[in-house]
């Protein structure tokens, strides 16, 4: 019943969304968009266990005062302030307008939209601006070239690098242009093509084992 | 202008009408059945031959509401007097009438599918298992001009229960299912199983063992994927192995997760892994956490960790995306050593360069048989290597095929080139 | 707190104040000073993910922790009201449905539709010791699904179409000797160049392919089809790596244009 029920339920559904491809049938698509309709609805409930577990841990490190405790403060009174917005409009009720003014930004509650824009999308499009800095260490550290395999990666990247440059005159442009062009064409189609059917091997050989029991560690035994 | 011309340019004129006219009028009545000839005196488009030859039967291959219609072209569409604009496609449930028009196919078309919608009350809905029949008309540039042809049916529109046009997926599928479950018997019999060195993996030991001298923890990363993907699985079974090995040696482990489920799965396997190892008291439950499900805010976090925390071991193994190369950057910069695994073709380079070992693509895979050791699994990573011997063997078949036949080889050699292509 | 974060903390407050102050001053509009702490407060948080670059810091630490509280609840809010509120619940109640200003449709309404809410519970049941385990259900559910329905989608994706794409013709239409070695650059079109690629792609794929077989050692023909399988790998890692290079400097273009434009007004917009 804890263990072996749900490897069967795995089994059963992951038989029927197998065979389901196979099946046109109008109950079989019924089934299957149900299916697809609900998943994203349990997503929901998991997220209300993240919320639990992050606030628990900024919990617990205000209270024993583990190191940087200072900092999970701010955590939950982002968490807090964020949910309070979330749940509420401008007159404090509960409910969320969907107007189409505000329907891109999905709240009524400007308080919300508020911190969104000028907490949230500030600090995620930095984070993601940092790749500039870390692309500049990482190819440095690619200029190191390690062993052979490592200067191979060196050498295609510096064509693709350069392709652009104007500093090596026209004839040398051309070939580097040329060469970087056929490089993405050529090995790299052969080489994606290669990963993909190995990835797919491997995808669904483990979707296998997982669907026959075979592979049982993602539920655990306690 | 040539004639043929003129013709044409009235013809697509007075079909593009006829279109607009139908798509705006559904409370139009049903056109009339009796259209053969109408009055001559006043037509300047001489009438044209009927089609022949119509067929109509159940779509193959769907899930009911749908019948095709094919017919022989009328002598006047390509040839002749070239003066058929399109055909009407007529529907009804009585051999007799009353006839409702269901839409109209160019001149030059011998197919159609008739599809209705799937719940009753819908426009234009048909139920299945019931008789209907059709019929077609040549429509001209006289509206009052259209021949009808013979009316065929009784037919009924069904749903199948399998679809024939992915047999070849369905083959692929059970061969694979066959071998994979051959050698998962085979091995499961004891026998011994060859698996060539992998040094990422081996790597893992090692940095555990490093981390127990340091005195420092390991960070896993599950990597960004849901707890159902593919690769997120494949990364549970190594986070239970590493998992194991930390318990062992008393070393510590962190986990943040970036979506709940897989916090949830990932308690649970290091909570089994400690058990297992005979340490189930060592388990501590807020060593696996969520963050947050925010990517690049999921990112900051863990670089706070690795930062503050100093781990001995950073791996990450499972989905990654643009964040691969900031966590494996700010892992170096935290002098990590670290281990990486995707499956994801745009960032292994990234791995590639900044992490100590990297499990490239399958190797991820194969990386939870590796670290178990259990022919079980190690059984299915023999079925994937046949698999690719398989698809070796398919690839160069077919490429010989393709080249032959196309230097005027026999016709079989293009039906097995065929075979292959992915039909919906 | 150690002294010297106090007083660097400080620091940056009363620069980040004054700025604010300065900004607001300049500023037109209705309410200046509001506008100007938020334009401020943007680029403070700007400026403290940056500073992660240097080292780690009480900035950067603040910076974090916000942002992971703030962005946790913010999805969790948006899968409330975009993803349960409108697919669950006119499925299931009426009252419910008016109550949130729902239109509900009689025809909608699913008594299915309480499986998610059953399976959601479980899953919360995972915080109980007792009843923890229930919540294996929940997971069953979406690991089978989701595991059912990759196993098709990948067998499709990844062999179907991979394979059948590796089916390349070595020969167009043969004209003549001059017009079979026309054009013999890397990037040219001419049959033999095309001829010569596509024996690279075909053997690139049995070769990388050969490189992932684990089951067999990689010595002797085997082995070398193996090596140049992960030379053609690595120079494809390569190739990938240097053409990315580019688009990932410009996302640091549009964080330097608000610091510098939006906030600072150094340069015009």
């Amino acid at each position: 019943m804890k263990r072996q029920l749900p490897f069967f339920l795995v089994f059963v559904f992951g038989a029927f969304m197998a065979i389901q491809y196979f099946v046109p049938h109008k109950t079989s698509e019924a089934i299957y968009e149900f299916f697809i309709d609900i998943l994203p609805i349990i997503g929901v409930f998991a997220l209300a266990l993240g919320i639990w577990s992050l606030t628990k841990v900024s919990v617990d490190k205000i209270r024993y005062r583990r190191e940087n405790w200072q900092y999970a403060i701010f955590t939950l009174l982002g968490l807090f302030l964020m949910i309070l917005f979330g749940f509420t409009d401008e007159n404090w009720g509960f409910h969320w307008r969907m107007s189409p003014e505000v329907a891109g930004e999905g709240t009524d509650n400007p308080n919300f939209r508020l911190l969104f824009n000028y907490v949230m999308i500030p600090i995620q499009a930095t984070m993601f601006a940092l790749l500039a800095f870390f692309i500049a260490s990482a190819s440095y550290r690619a200029f190191r070239a390690r062993n052979l395999l490592a200067t191979l990666l060196l050498i295609a990247a510096l064509i693709l690098m350069l392709r652009f440059t104007p500093f090596f005159g026209d004839w040398i442009g051309l070939r580097l242009s040329e060469t970087a062009t056929w490089l993405m064409n050529v090995p790299n189609t052969a080489a994606q093509r290669a990963i993909v059917m190995g990835v797919g091997l491997g995808l669904v050989a483990t979707a296998l084992k997982v669907v026959l029991g075979i592979e049982r560690d993602y539920m655990g035994r306690g | 202008m040539q004639q043929k011309h003129f013709w044409r340019f009235v013809i697509g004129l007075a079909l593009m009408t006829m279109a607009t006219a139908l798509g705006q009028s559904e409370a139009d009545p049903p056109v009339s059945d009796t259209l053969a000839v109408a009055d001559t005196a006043a037509i300047s488009v001489p009438a044209p031959l009927p089609v022949t030859n119509l067929i109509a039967r159940d779509k193959p291959n769907d899930r009911g509401y749908g019948i095709s219609l094919s017919w022989d072209l009328s002598p006047d569409d390509t040839g002749g007097t070239q003066s058929v604009l399109g055909y009407r496609i007529m529907r009804s449930t009585t051999p007799d009438g009353p006839w409702d028009s269901i839409n109209v196919a160019g001149s030059g078309d011998a197919l159609y599918d008739h599809i209705g919608p799937r719940h009753e009350g819908d426009s234009g809905y048909f139920p299945d298992h019931t008789d209907m029949y059709y019929r077609v008309d040549v429509l001209t540039a006289d509206p009052g001009v259209a021949v009808s042809s013979g009316v065929v049916g009784p037919v009924q529109s069904r749903g199948q229960w399998f679809n024939t046009a992915r047999t070849v997926v369905f083959l692929f599928m059970i061969a694979f299912c066959g071998l994979v479950i051959w050698f998962v018997t085979h091995a499961r019999r004891g026998k011994d199983l060859y698996v060539r060195p992998l040094a990422g993996i081996e790597a893992v030991d090692e940095a555990v063992g490093r981390a127990t001298e340091m005195g420092k923890p390991i960070l896993y990363l599950c990597g960004l994927g849901d707890a159902a993907e593919v690769p997120t699985i494949a990364s549970f079974t190594i986070l239970g192995r590493v998992a194991k090995r930390v318990a062992e040696y008393q070393t510590q482990i962190i986990v943040p997760c970036r979506d709940p489920i897989v916090m949830t799965v990932a308690q649970e396997v290091v909570k089994t892994a400690y058990s297992d190892a005979g340490r189930p008291d060592s388990y501590n439950p807020d060593s696996v956490f969520f963050l947050t499900i925010e990517q690049f805010a999921y990112v900051a976090g863990v670089n706070g960790i690795m930062l503050r925390d100093k781990p001995a071991t950073n791996v990450y193994m499972g989905k990654f995306y643009a964040e691969s190369l900031i966590f494996a950057e700010t892992g170096t910069m935290a002098g990590s050593i670290q281990i990486a695994g995707t499956d994801e073709i745009p960032q292994i380079p990234f791995f590639f360069v900044a992490c100590d070992y990297t499990l490239i693509g399958e190797e991820l895979y194969a990386a939870s048989a590796y670290l178990s050791r259990e022919p079980v699994l190690l059984g299915s990573l023999k079925a994937q290597d046949y698999a690719k011997a398989a698809i070796i063997v398919f690839a160069i078949l077919g490429f010989l095929a393709t080249n032959v036949s196309a230097l005027g080889g026999p016709e079989w050699l293009a039906g097995f080139v065929d075979l292959f292509q992915v039909r919906e | 707190m150690r002294r010297s974060t106090l007083i660097g903390g400080s620091l940056v407050v009363v620069f980040f104040l004054a700025a604010w102050l300065i900004k607001g001053a300049g500023a037109s509009g209705e309410s200046p000073y509001y506008s100007a702490f938020l334009i401020t407060l943007a680029a403070f948080l700007t400026l403290a993910v940056f500073s992660f670059l240097y080292a780690d810091n009480p900035v950067y630490k603040f910076a974090e922790h916000l942002f992971v509280g703030v962005s946790a609840a913010y999805w969790m809010v948006l899968g409330f009201w975009q993803t349960l509120v409108p697919n669950l619940i006119p499925r299931i109640s009426r009252a419910l449905s008016e109550q949130l200003e729902l239109e509900y449709i009689d025809e909608l309404w699913n008594v299915l539709y309480v499986i998610p809410v059953v399976l959601g519970i479980l899953l919360l049941l995972r915080l109980s010791r007792k009843l923890g385990w229930l919540s294996r259900y929940a997971v069953a559910f979406i690991v089978g699904t989701t595991a059912g329905l990759n196993f098709i989608a990948y067998t499709r994706s990844n062999f179907m179409a991979q394979i059948s794409s590796t089916f390349l013709p070595l020969v167009g239409d043969w004209t003549s000797w001059a017009a079979f070695v026309d054009n013999l650059s890397l990037s040219a079109t001419g049959p033999l160049a095309l001829l010569m690629a596509n024996i690279v792609v075909v053997l690139g794929v049995v070769c990388g392919l050969i490189y992932f077989f684990f089951s067999r050692e990689h010595s002797g023909t085997f082995g070398m089809a193996s090596r140049l399988g992960i030379w053609i790998l690595m120079i494809t890692f390569g190739a990938s790596f240097g053409y990315t290079v580019m688009g990932r400097i410009s996302l640091l273009v549009g964080r330097m244009t608000f610091l510098l434009r939006d906030w600072l007004g150094i340069i015009a917009s």
